[in-house]
């Protein structure tokens, strides 16, 4: 039993690697087919021939295809990305300094999401068949559906333009520039220009678990061992929160653990609407200019980080769920 | 179960996505050539498409429209911009006709850059001459204005050079695009903006002189994407210039008319043809407290020399020598005469501090990486602001520098990163920036606001930059002048300028913008909107037309 999970990590931690492996080889010959010389923004106009050719020699790319692929791949597993054209950098640099920024705002709005999504959940799920309950899949059906663009304008239109309560962009007031993350982190300042976004991202995450949730209880509500509890007395409130919540719950690991990955790299709207320095804002602007180490480097941490929580997700679920991992049981034989 | 299904999935869509790419990338269809007396090859006009640049969209899609009724069988082709651009730029041969667009920088006030590398025959290769325009005169013209000093002669040349373009049509020109800006006139003075011709309000001059009228002393402008560097030796983008020239002096600067002043220079003085005295203004401090010297100015133009700094090399190519005469004077020994040294060279290049500087390039000299790399934590000019603090993805910082020759007269200005246009507009309004550009949605909301609000002015401005469509001289049919001069007849500008840039553009005729009234010559021919005029062109040049108006080729 124990040596059957150590197996089953062991074959996921081979076939995330695997998948890895894959998105690297991928994006690498993806930008290359691009049209066009990739150096082309970035050579100008009064450059001589000579000066061209040396900046294409700087960047490798008069080499051939596979033995790039090869030293990028080299350099990949040393854990370096490459310079940057646009920035003429390190990509790790350029990443490094807008990676928080993200993570402050996709963690905090899926923590405040999942919280407000749990609950939510079990709350509908105990006012089954009632207008609460209609109203409450309708509004939250609304938030899901809206454009998230257009949710962050309404919003700022009315906190930032017509009350002017909240900072309408960036992380800071004009003037303030956080010199650590520990500064940026205990500043009001900071808090106050991250309430909208946050708001409008938690907005539109809430619904998934939300509605998960709900619909997780309603299924558990109907197990035989509900029936039993309830003839055996127990009030509805403990059978709601300590049993039919605690089950339905798992599904719900599974659904942080990717929304997370997802989020990294998926906050472009939200980061352009509130002028957010983030990582979704670096990676737009690094293809729309045909930088590819920039770009190859920021999905390739957007790819290790959603398949390392698919990782710890199926890890966890085996460890919460010993019935997964030990693949006789799994298959029910 | 989950992780087999997880990799099935991700290998559709890398297929998908293959699929896609192969579908997308231009066809690299042959240009067909045309045989005498059949119908006119069919031509490929080539735009943006209608969600990224509904302006150029929108014309191409009313040219094209005008040429099918003088017999030409067109298809618009539209494209993203970095394809067709792409195509166009690299496949010389392949293409036939195609939408465009020059943008106005500072450097381009000075007609040289336009005036040669468009057009002149040497750049047809790989370079900027992308339309294979051919003409000897014309590269002569060219090579002369390069190299006469006398301002008054120059501009004959560059007079010239103009006409010979108006009469060959390489290009239909169709508007000089004006930039429609906002600014807060409550909180800064409006008397004290400066317009700089083909330039706009955002330069150097208002940057400096703007003048407060209340409590706010701080300029607060957006950018509209992050920054790419704060480095004297690298020409990153061109919101990074509005932070660099403001940080970095220069021996001259170029004034609001469009021609070049002394500046950290108290005089320039041409010897002869090949030797330019100048004489530095005493008392100038670093931002750090050194003093600049002869010997900083000098390592100035000579640390691009030394090939770490690309992008500026090409300006200092021409110097032969820099001798320092005593404490306050250099002088530049030319390699060959130019007209545009002061402009091109000396209003172009920052002054950097050699005692920071030089271990820097030192060490540069060894490595793979240039000065482009380098980035300073403060970076150290002498110009009128410095810098406080800065994040390249959210805020510059700059405060005035009080020991400057030329303090501003705000106490300082913040540029923000703002990427949504429609915050910048609400920002405008409540007074978290004071000035608005570069907006990118309807000018008429930008009229609509300034009119309801009486705190923001609308100011509008021709821009140095020009859209026009360009003919590929080196295929059939455009190889021939008469067909591109027909084209240039029935170009509706007037319409164009009206109803697509709703009125936020002025005509264009040349590719020296009317906003620089030196050097632009005021006598070109004017292609006014005439079908019938680009019939009897036709007609003349022995085209004739079929039963179904099909326009036909001359015979033999």
């Amino acid at each position: 039993m124990r040596r059957g999970i150590w197996i089953y990590i062991g074959g996921r931690l081979l076939q995330s690697l695997l998948v890895l492996w894959i998105i690297t080889t991928i994006l690498f010959f993806l930008f290359r087919q691009a049209p066009g010389s990739p150096l082309a923004a970035y050579i100008d106009t009064t450059f001589t021939e000579e000066q061209q050719q040396a900046l294409i020699a700087r960047f490798g790319l008069d080499k051939p295809m596979h033995i790039q692929y090869l030293t990028y791949l080299g350099n990949l597993i040393q854990g370096d990305f490459g310079d940057s054209f646009r920035y003429r950098a390190p990509v790790t640099e350029q990443i490094m300094d807008v990676l928080p920024n993200t993570l402050y705002l996709t963690l905090t709005s899926l923590f405040i999401a999942y919280i407000i999504g749990v609950v939510g959940g079990v709350f509908l799920a105990s006012r089954r068949g009632t207008t609460v309950e209609k109203g409450g899949i309708i509004f939250t059906l609304m938030t899901r559906a809206a454009p998230q663009f257009w949710v962050g304008m309404i919003l700022l239109a009315i906190f930032a333009f017509e009350l002017r309560w909240l900072p309408s962009s960036g992380t800071s007031s004009p003037g303030v520039i956080y010199r650590s993350e520990i500064q940026k982190l205990t500043s009001i300042d900071f808090w106050e220009h991250m309430l909208l976004p946050t708001f409008t991202l938690a907005l539109f995450l809430h619904g998934l678990p939300l509605l998960l949730m709900r619909s997780n209880m309603l299924e558990v509500l109907d197990q035989d061992y509900i029936t039993m509890g309830r003839l055996a007395g127990y009030s509805e409130r403990f059978l709601m929160l300590r049993v039919a919540a605690r089950n339905a719950l798992l599904p719900i690991v599974t659904a942080l653990a990717l929304g997370i990955g997802y989020s990294i790299g998926g906050n472009v709207i939200i980061e352009n609407v509130f002028a957010w320095p983030g990582l979704g804002r670096m990676l737009v602007s690094a293809v729309a200019g045909s930088d590819y180490p920039l770009a190859q480097g920021a999905f390739f941490i957007i790819a290790v980080i959603i398949v390392l929580l698919n990782f710890l997700a199926d890890v966890l679920y085996s460890v919460l769920d010993p019935r997964v991992g030990s693949s006789s049981q799994a298959q029910g034989v | 179960m989950q992780n087999k299904r997880h990799l099935k999935i991700s290998f559709l869509v890398i297929l998908v996505v293959l699929l896609g790419m192969s579908l997308a990338s231009p066809a690299a269809a042959q240009v067909p050539v045309q045989e005498p007396g059949q119908p006119v090859v069919p031509i490929t006009l080539l735009s943006d498409v209608q969600a990224a640049d509904p302006i150029e969209f929108e014309t191409t899609r009313l040219l094209a429209e005008n040429m099918r009724q003088l017999g030409f069988e067109v298809e618009h082709l539209a494209q993203p911009r970095d394809v067709y651009l792409n195509f166009v730029w690299f496949n010389r041969m392949d293409w036939q006709m195609t939408a465009w667009r020059m943008v106005g920088r500072p450097e381009r006030i000075d007609p040289d850059e336009f005036t040669f590398n468009l057009f002149h025959s040497s750049t047809a290769e790989s370079g900027f001459n992308f339309v294979g325009y051919n003409n000897p005169e014309y590269d002569a013209i060219a090579e002369a204005q390069r190299v006469e000093l006398d301002v008054n002669a120059r501009r004959d040349l560059i007079f010239q050079a103009q006409e010979i373009i108006a009469e060959d049509v390489p290009y239909v020109f169709i508007a000089h695009p004006s930039l429609p800006q906002l600014v807060r006139t409550d909180i800064w003075d409006a008397s004290t903006i400066v317009d700089q011709q083909g330039i706009g309000l955002e330069n150097f001059w208002t940057w400096t002189g703007l003048t407060p009228l209340g409590d706010q002393r701080t300029i607060i402008a957006p950018a509209p994407s992050n920054l790419n560097a704060i480095n004297p030796l690298f020409i990153s983008g061109g919101d990074d210039s509005r932070i660099t020239e403001l940080v970095w002096d220069r021996l001259m600067r170029i004034g609001p008319d469009g021609l070049p002043q002394p500046w950290a220079a108290e005089e320039v003085t041409r010897e002869d043809d090949l030797n330019v005295l100048v004489r530095i203004r005493e008392g100038m401090t670093w931002h750090d407290g050194e003093p600049v010297t002869v010997e900083d100015v000098k390592f100035s133009f000579e640390a691009p020399q030394t090939g770490e700094s690309p992008m500026y090399e090409p300006f200092v190519s021409n110097i032969a020598d820099i001798q320092i005469v005593d404490d306050q004077t250099v002088r530049f020994v030319l390699k060959e005469p130019s007209a545009t040294f002061e402009i091109a060279t000396l209003s172009k290049l920052n002054l950097i501090p050699k005692h920071i500087w030089e271990p820097l390039i030192e060490e540069l000299l060894t490595s793979e990486d240039n000065a482009e790399s380098i980035q300073e934590d403060i970076p150290i000019g002498s110009g009128p602001y410095r810098i406080v603090d800065f994040d390249l993805t959210e805020q510059i910082i700059l405060e005035a520098n009080p020991d400057h020759f030329s303090p501003p007269k705000a106490d300082g200005l913040v540029l923000r990163i703002i990427p949504n246009a429609e915050s910048q507009l609400g920002q405008i309004q409540t007074g978290e920036i004071n000035f608005l550009r570069n907006f990118q949605g309807d000018s008429e909301v930008l009229v609509e606001l300034a009119e309801s609000d009486p705190n923001i002015e609308l100011f509008s401005s021709p821009s140095l930059g020009f859209r026009f469509f360009a003919f590929n001289e080196r295929v059939d049919p455009f190889d021939d002048p008469a067909l591109r001069r027909a084209i240039a007849y029935i170009t509706p500008r007037e319409p164009i300028i009206n109803n697509i840039f709703k009125g936020f553009a002025v005509p264009a005729d040349s590719f020296v913008s009317t906003a620089i009234e030196f050097w632009h010559n005021p006598n070109l021919p004017q292609y006014e909107f005439d079908f019938d005029r680009a019939r009897e062109i036709l007609a003349e040049a022995g085209y004739t037309w079929d039963e179904n108006g099909r326009l036909i080729a001359p015979p033999e």
